[in-house]
């Protein structure tokens, strides 16, 4: 007996410790982060770490250029939609021709709309999109930056790829500084930091990470390794158009124009200073020019950057019966068109009365549809191009973006005909076959109104839209003279539409509830 | 009383036999073994089985005053030396009523016996390793025979099961062919890892195959063990509880055939009756024509060659103004897409079973196949083949082997957006909400369907039949389970149990979606049907390959004393060692490639693409192993306890970790047994009572690779970029650990002396549970740059109740009539969270609360109605806006609107107060039967998405029901459509009780060959039967048992938290079915 139990136990013990072995199981079917301790590993997580964590997927949802460039987009009032979460871009009133109130379905106002889905669940707070965007984006690169030194390469790599890093943590700063009432400095992935701080202390964050990268970029003159690096961030399908790799000098250029535009979209026209409009013509100057490559991304077949539906000008187009697709083109873009401007009439064409169900609100009634690829106007841009890859979209500035800065600059210092020299320079480059505004003898104000109905126009569906009705004081004091087509199909052409939107957004409490501000922490709640 | 110990009753299964006769005072079978005494005349004889006349072998054979005794051969044949003054013999056996014979001066007796129903002489092996008597167990153990199961039409044993099992709660949740169920034993005790228990066949688990494939036909009986306290034995796998699958063996003696078909017609239920409003309140003009939005000259129209219509239409639900008072009678008409698209549908289930047996072999083969077609036209079907061999031989004197092979071939059409695990029921949705004037079935010029009409006729919408015209899945998965199982006794002490079986799946889907360019709905309205491409109309073919291979290896050795046989001591006492060792590996790949681009001309095949793309490779591999110790003693038949432990490895943890280890213990005490109880009174009332408790601790392991950080990796153009994934897995993870405890009672009561209530049996089990260290997805804060991390964040908490009673209700010489009532209650909350709550979805983790609570926003009954912290909801000053309208609800005067509360709260729990089953099964002579069983679930809230949905796009037919709002009679849009608020989801508006009492079978049968006794005929009978019938709840939803999936979740039958929703999930479905049996 003894030896039976004796022989089941040995036989048991010479099982279990040949099975030990057999434990030793890993995953194999994804990279660990081991995979990024080298030269092509780490440039693999730089790339992802924009186009992937930045600009791909969260856990909040796909496609930042589907999702809040809409948002931005709905918001200024380029495009409409019956799409959730309509209540975000409802105006608050809409006075009509006839002075009688077009009833809102943001019955509490946009701002208390906000405030009541700005709950920690996930689901249906699109105050919690941007935000993790960015701060995914900047997790990433944090990741990038903690592990570059760690790895035996050149030190010109290791700059480029910093350089990247430092840009593109800038870029995500300047989008939450421009954005939220607060935000956090983090430096490091996966690491909680509860000290929020105001938005211009970000923006200022954001500048930080730009004069990184320039330092870095200065310092890369000349190296050959810059275009090796350079050439393998940027993905092979987005090397079309301006797309291509940026020179050193051309990266440093795009610096300058997000600097001038956290400067422009975070001031109210009104409360500009002289200095600043210095600051932004300095900064425009040395910005983006005509021929420079800048960032871009592109549709491509697999959707892994993007799809070719989803982005705001994509969705603008569709079938004729129905007015477009998710996105609905604004009467309020068609009425900033100069007459006779080829750039309307190469890309949109006009439809009976289209009217949403009254449960999605007047303002997204329209008469106009974007035109996939233009009708054909020769050397007029083409707003929109749903095949893959075709359609160039701007992840940061561009020069049109640059070019209007310095327009504006110019006209609010005065400098009217330098500041139209500017605008019909980029009309001439859009093909817009508009007559010459310069030394016509317009005023400030019809030269302001100029630049105002052009920035609307060349950055329509880029995402400045919403930027632009904020510092044009638009959300708070409305806009009059607005085309409105209601219910009944009845066209108003001076009506008033008081937006009433939340300026700065509150930080999502998706944020603030697992991570709750220490005591020292700037408001993080818009008082507005 | 002793028990009895006779080695040389082993079955061919190896299983040891020890029955009591009640009434006698010593144990015969140690008589057996010492051997006989005088012997003066031979008796002889056939045991044979009342039910069907067949011989049955084993059957032990004592005389009266048990000096001799002998063991029925395969024939059931025995014969006796027995002395001249045996008066009687006794016949026992396990399973059927021990009866004494008279013997008389006969010297040929042949005898008959009946199955005994009382349910305490049951063996089961589930949970104890050794087969025991149920009056021996110290804890609760399901047993079910398949005979006694209604016949499903999906051929389902999990079908089959729903009601049968005390305590479990086993729900459809969707009525999509060949879907899994929900299977809940005790409580919810794991997020991560789903409620579903392991399976068990024939002692192997069962990890690759689904238990909805085993063919019910070659099924003998299911036993189940719902917890920790019994379940350790098996592993941290059991911590859900073990369902045990028994396939059926031939037994000795002729051949049996045994053939059966049936015919079933299935139609989807729909109990709340739902349906799309025939009234409408669109913009009409004078004509009540329907005119577009914004233009009252021109009519909607629908674009012959595009499918589109011309515009939108005018319809504006938060009007306050807007009535549902129009009816489609011009340009206009309803169609009623629940009539197009939801029709009976039929199942064909054919069977074809031989068995028999010699006293070295037995044999059981059987095969079968059935057909489901889906409810939802058109949208494909499911056909399953199963094969069954079990085979056992005695290789040598007490060396058994049995092999049992399964060959199961599957093969489904359901499209792919339909399916249970790859689709989401898009398209069963999109029916749901589109607007009824939209027709579905019309064919645009060139013969084509369109798929989405615009925006007029619903916001998302995508014709099914567009679906099915330009896609179409072919889903074929292979199973093999098969099981090899060697035993050894030795003469003395020691018994060897060497199981394997290994349980391999492949399973090959292809989806292939047409090129779609030349459909001008497609080409205008930008849509068109895709899985991966979703750039283009160009069509695709995607292929899906799954394979997974399951291993499971236990050898177990017992050790058996007998301390008055083998010591002879004077104390009965008998011990059990157990000593297991167990083996899984779980090995599984995932392949899919996709080709786009497809050429307009079918066929189709991948070459023809002009993209190709692989969307997943992917390789899992898990094992574990462990061993157990468990001793157990027994004190005659009067009491028992055991204790033990079990021991694990995982792979999750990786190589050189440490093992966990988990106690059990259990123990009963039979006051029936006690001698003063068998003098006294009681003994006549009450037969047996037994008192049991039983507890165990389990871990759960983590997921294979829960605990390995990964980055993930993506092609951008020509290179591949990696990137931190959003869902972060976390290296620090730990096992979570389930501890049960069980205490319960079998009792036997004496009935009364006539035909009616003879005698009742009950059990009852109360369990308690905990698990700790829940592993659960949680949300970190953005700013880390992480979106969710896995963690041990939770802690549930379980207690419940199960009872059983059994009847015999009536019997006569005629009419039998049992019935058997089961009850269970149990609730899980959740006992502890990491830092105050978690929030997940539209839900709210904190202590104290139900676990799968429903939250949300209130809407109100009075105007000066209250918040929990005494406040008015609505401010005083504001109160005279509102008004409650005739409906019951609390709205606003001018915009006829719902108030809704701005904060939430909780609206209710989706798990049931309690569950009860009746099950009546009366019959009349041995030819006619009569059964029925009743399921009533009480207190199950549902949150009814589907209905909100319908709001949501002014379909649903409350839209039609006039309310009065401050004197104003109209049946007002404004507060339908205020009712589906997009601010706020999650209304108590759409919680509703889902209580519900169903009459789940109902089956009569009449068997010919008794009727008109047909010789050599044993069976030759008729089934009609009815599933779903009829069922009475005040849900308004189509099926109060469906439960679809929540969000940020993948699967919906294996998860636990997400339950009480019905979000566009196909009912469960009303079947009439006729079956045919013959058994030769």
């Amino acid at each position: 007996m003894k030896n039976i139990t004796r022989i089941s136990l040995i036989f048991m013990f010479v099982i279990t410790s040949g099975c030990q072995d057999q434990l030793d199981i890993t995953n194999p079917n994804q990279p660990t982060p081991e995979s990024v301790r080298n030269e092509q590993g780490i440039i693999s997580l730089a790339q992802g770490a924009l186009y992937l964590n930045g600009f791909q997927g969260t856990k909040f949802g796909s496609y930042f250029f589907a999702i809040i460039v809409n948002y931005h987009e709905r918001m200024g009032d380029i495009v409409g939609s019956p799409f959730v979460p309509v209540e975000l871009y409802s105006p608050d009133r809409i006075i009509l021709d006839n002075g009688s109130t077009s009833e809102s379905i943001n019955a509490q106002g946009q701002k208390n709309y906000l405030r009541s889905i700005n709950i920690p669940s996930s689901q249906n707070n699109p105050l919690a999109y941007e935000w993790t965007f960015m701060y995914s984006l900047i997790g990433a690169m944090n990741s990038v930056l903690a592990n570059v030194d760690e790895i035996s390469m050149s030190i010109g790599k290791k700059n480029t790829i910093k350089a990247w890093a430092y840009f593109w943590k800038g870029f995500a700063y300047s989008r939450i500084g421009s954005m939220y009432y607060a935000g956090i400095i983090n430096d490091e992935f996966n690491t909680r930091n509860n000290v929020y701080v105001s938005k211009s202390e970000i923006i200022i964050e954001a500048e930080n990470n730009f004069s990184d990268a320039e330092t870095l970029l200065v310092s890369l003159s000349g190296n050959a390794d810059y275009q090796n690096v350079i050439d393998a961030l940027i993905p092979s399908i987005c090397k079309e158009g301006k797309g291509d790799s940026p020179t050193i000098a051309e990266w440093i250029r795009n610096i300058n124009t997000m600097r001038a535009r956290n400067i422009l979209v975070n001031t109210p026209a009104a409360e500009m200073t002289i200095e600043q409009w210095n600051k932004i013509l300095t900064l425009t100057k040395n910005g983006i020019e005509m021929t420079d490559n800048t960032f871009t991304i592109r549709t491509d077949d697999q959707g892994n950057l993007l799809p070719t539906n989803a982005y705001t000008a994509a969705q603008a187009v569709g079938p004729a019966s129905s007015g477009g697709g998710g996105n609905k083109v604004s009467e309020r873009l068609i009425q900033d068109f100069m007459p006779g401007d080829k750039r309307f009439a190469n890309n949109f064409t006009q439809i009976p009365v289209w009217v949403a169900p009254g449960d999605r609100g007047v303002s997204i009634n329209t008469r106009y549809l974007l035109v996939n690829k233009g009708k054909g106007v020769p050397e007029v841009i083409i707003m929109v191009n749903r095949d893959i890859g075709a359609h160039e979209l701007y992840i940061a500035g561009s020069y049109e973006e640059n070019v209007l800065m310095q327009a504006e600059a110019n006209i609010y210092k005065g400098n009217i005909d330098a500041g139209l020299a500017l605008i019909d320079e980029l009309r001439n480059y859009q093909g817009a076959g508009l007559a010459t505004t310069t030394g016509t003898g317009l005023t400030v104000v019809q030269a302001k109104e100029e630049l105002r109905s052009e920035r609307r126009v060349a950055l329509a569906f880029r995402g400045f839209s919403f930027y632009d009705a904020r510092r044009w004081g638009i959300l708070k004091n409305g806009r009059t003279g607005c085309v409105v087509v209601e219910s009944n199909g009845a066209i108003n052409t001076n009506a008033t539409i008081r937006y009433g939107y939340m300026e700065y957004w509150d930080v999502p409490i998706a944020e603030s509830f697992y991570n709750p501000p220490s005591p020292d922490s700037a408001p993080i709640v818009n008082p507005d | 009383m002793k028990a009895n110990d006779c080695r040389f009753m082993k079955t061919a299964l190896g299983f040891s036999i020890s029955t009591k006769i009640k009434g006698l005072g010593l144990g015969f079978a140690l008589m057996l073994c010492i051997g006989a005494a005088a012997q003066d005349r031979l008796v002889q004889g056939k045991v044979t089985s009342a039910e069907d006349n067949s011989p049955i072998p084993g059957v032990n054979i004592l005389s009266m005053g048990k000096a001799v005794g002998t063991v029925s051969d395969v024939d059931g044949i025995y014969s006796l030396q027995v002395p001249t003054s045996t008066s009687s013999l006794v016949f026992s056996f396990i399973g059927f009523k021990t009866i004494e014979v008279e013997l008389g001066e006969r010297s040929i007796l042949d005898v008959s016996l009946e199955v005994d129903i009382t349910q305490l002489s049951e063996v089961v092996v589930t949970g104890t390793g050794v087969p025991t008597e149920k009056r021996k167990l110290a804890f609760a153990v399901e047993s079910v025979t398949t005979d006694k199961l209604p016949i499903v039409p999906t051929a389902s044993i999990d079908q089959a099961l729903v009601g049968r099992i005390p305590g479990a709660q086993i729900s459809s949740i969707s009525g999509t062919p060949g879907s899994e169920m929900s299977i809940v034993l005790r409580g919810i005790n794991t997020i991560n890892s789903g409620t579903m228990p392991m399976i068990l066949v024939d002692g192997v688990q069962m990890g690759a195959t689904l238990l909805s494939s085993i063919d019910p036909n070659s099924i003998e009986k299911v036993e189940v063990i719902q917890g920790a306290a019994a379940a350790t034995i098996y592993g941290a796998q059991g911590a859900n509880g073990v369902l045990q699958i028994f396939t059926k063996k031939g037994k000795s003696g002729q051949i049996k055939i045994d053939f059966s078909m049936g015919f079933a017609n299935n139609k989807m239920l729909n109990v709340g009756g739902v349906r799309k409003a025939q009234l409408h309140g669109f913009t009409t003009n004078y004509k009540n024509e329907v005119t577009v939005a914004g233009d009252t000259s021109t009519l909607l129209m629908l674009d012959p060659a595009t499918l589109l219509y011309n515009s939108n239409i005018g319809y504006d639900p938060l009007n306050p103004s807007v009535k549902f008072d129009k009816p489609y009678d011009q340009n206009l008409q309803y169609f009623d897409h629940f009539k197009t698209f939801f029709v009976p549908a039929n199942t064909y289930n054919t069977s074809i079973a031989v068995s028999g047996g010699s006293d070295k072999t037995d044999f059981n083969v059987s095969l079968s196949k059935t057909r489901q077609e889906s409810t939802f036209n058109g949208s494909g079907y499911n056909d399953r083949t199963n094969l069954s061999l079990n085979l056992g031989i005695e290789l040598a004197r007490s060396l058994h082997l049995r092999t049992i092979t399964r060959l199961i071939n599957n093969k489904n059409t359901i499209n792919v957006e339909e399916k249970q695990d790859f689709g989401t029921g898009i398209i069963f949705g999109s029916i749901l909400y589109a607007r009824p004037f939209a027709d579905y079935n019309r064919k645009d010029m060139e013969g084509n369907y369109g798929a989405d009409y615009g925006e007029a006729s619903s916001l998302l919408q995508f014709n099914p039949n567009y679906q099915w015209q330009y896609s179409s899945t072919l889903d074929n998965k292979i199973d093999i389970l098969q099981s090899f199982n060697l035993t050894y006794s030795f003469p003395k002490y020691l018994d060897l149990d060497l199981l394997y079986g290994i349980n391999y799946q492949d399973r090959n889907l292809r989806h292939e979606v047409q090129n779609q360019s030349l459909n001008q709905n497609s080409v205008n309205a930008f849509t068109w049907s895709y899985w991966n491409n979703d750039v283009d109309n160009t069509g695709e073919i995607t292929t899906n390959y799954n394979n997974q291979t399951f291993q499971n290896l236990k050898t177990t050795a017992f050790l058996r004393f007998d301390f008055e046989k083998d010591f002879n001591l004077k104390i009965p006492i008998k011990a059990t060692t157990q000593l297991s060792y167990d083996y899984r590996s779980d090995a599984s790949k995932k392949y899919e490639n996709y080709a786009l681009g497809m050429p307009v001309a079918p066929p189709l095949t991948s070459i023809q693409g002009t993209t190709f793309g692989v969307y997943q490779d992917y390789k899992e591999r898990f094992v574990t192993f462990g061993y157990l110790i468990n001793q157990r003693f027994e004190y005659g038949d009067l009491a028992g306890v055991s204790g033990g432990f079990r021991s694990d490895y995982s792979s999750a943890f990786g190589k050189g970790s440490k093992p966990f280890t988990f106690p059990r213990a259990d123990g009963f005490f039979r006051l029936s047994g006690l001698d003063f109880w068998n003098n006294s009174g009681i003994s006549n009332a009450i037969l047996e009572w037994k008192v049991r408790a039983a507890y165990g601790e389990a871990g759960i392991q983590p997921r294979p690779f829960d605990r390995y950080v990964t980055l993930g990796s993506r092609a951008l153009g020509a290179t591949n970029a990696l990137y931190i994934p959003a869902d972060q897995s976390n290296a620090n993870l730990n096992v979570e650990v389930s501890k049960e405890f069980e205490v319960g009672t079998d009792i036997m009561f004496e009935g009364l002396k006539g035909d009616w209530l003879r005698n009742f049996q009950t059990s009852i089990s109360y369990w308690t549970r905990t698990t700790e260290n829940a592993i659960f997805r949680v949300d970190a804060a953005p700013s880390t740059g992480v979106g969710t991390l896995l963690d041990n964040a939770i802690s549930l908490e379980s207690k419940g109740l199960q009872v059983s009673l059994n009847a015999s209700m009536f019997k006569g010489s005629k009419v039998t009539w049992n019935l058997t009532t089961n009850y269970s209650q149990q609730n899980s909350i959740i006992s502890k969270v990491k830092g105050d709550e978690i929030i997940v979805g539209n839900r709210i983790l904190k202590a104290g609360e139900p676990v799968g609570q429903l939250y949300g926003w209130l809407m109100l009954n009075s105007v000066d109605q209250k918040n929990p912290n005494g406040e008015p909801f609505i401010d005083p000053s504001q109160q005279s806006n509102f008004t409650v309208a005739s409906n019951g609800w609390v709205v606003n005067k001018s915009s006829k609107q719902p108030y809704i509360t701005p904060d939430r709260y909780g609206l209710g729990n989706p798990n049931p107060d309690f569950m009860m089953t009746f099950i009546n099964d009366i019959s009349y002579r041995n030819f006619l039967t009569f059964s029925f069983q009743v399921d009533w679930l009480q207190g199950n809230h549902l949150m009814n998405y589907t209905k909100q949905w319908m709001y949501r796009d002014g379909v649903h037919s409350d839209y039609e029901k006039p309310i009065t709002i401050n004197g104003e009679t109209g049946a007002w849009s404004a507060f339908y459509r205020g009712v589906y608020n997009n601010t706020y989801w999650d209304k108590n508006y759409f919680v509703e009780d889902a209580s519900f009492v169903r009459l789940r079978n109902v089956s009569i049968g009449l068997d010919f060959a008794k009727l008109f006794t047909i010789q050599k005929i044993n069976r030759l009978q008729l089934v009609l039967s009815g599933r779903n019938l009829w069922t009475i709840t005040k849900y308004t939803g189509m099926d109060p048992e469906i439960s679809s999936y929540g969000a940020n979740t993948n699967y919906s039958s294996r998860n636990s938290l997400f339950r009480g929703i019905d979000n566009g999930t196909m009912p469960n479905f009303r079947t009439y079915q006729f079956t045919f049996f013959i058994s030769l």
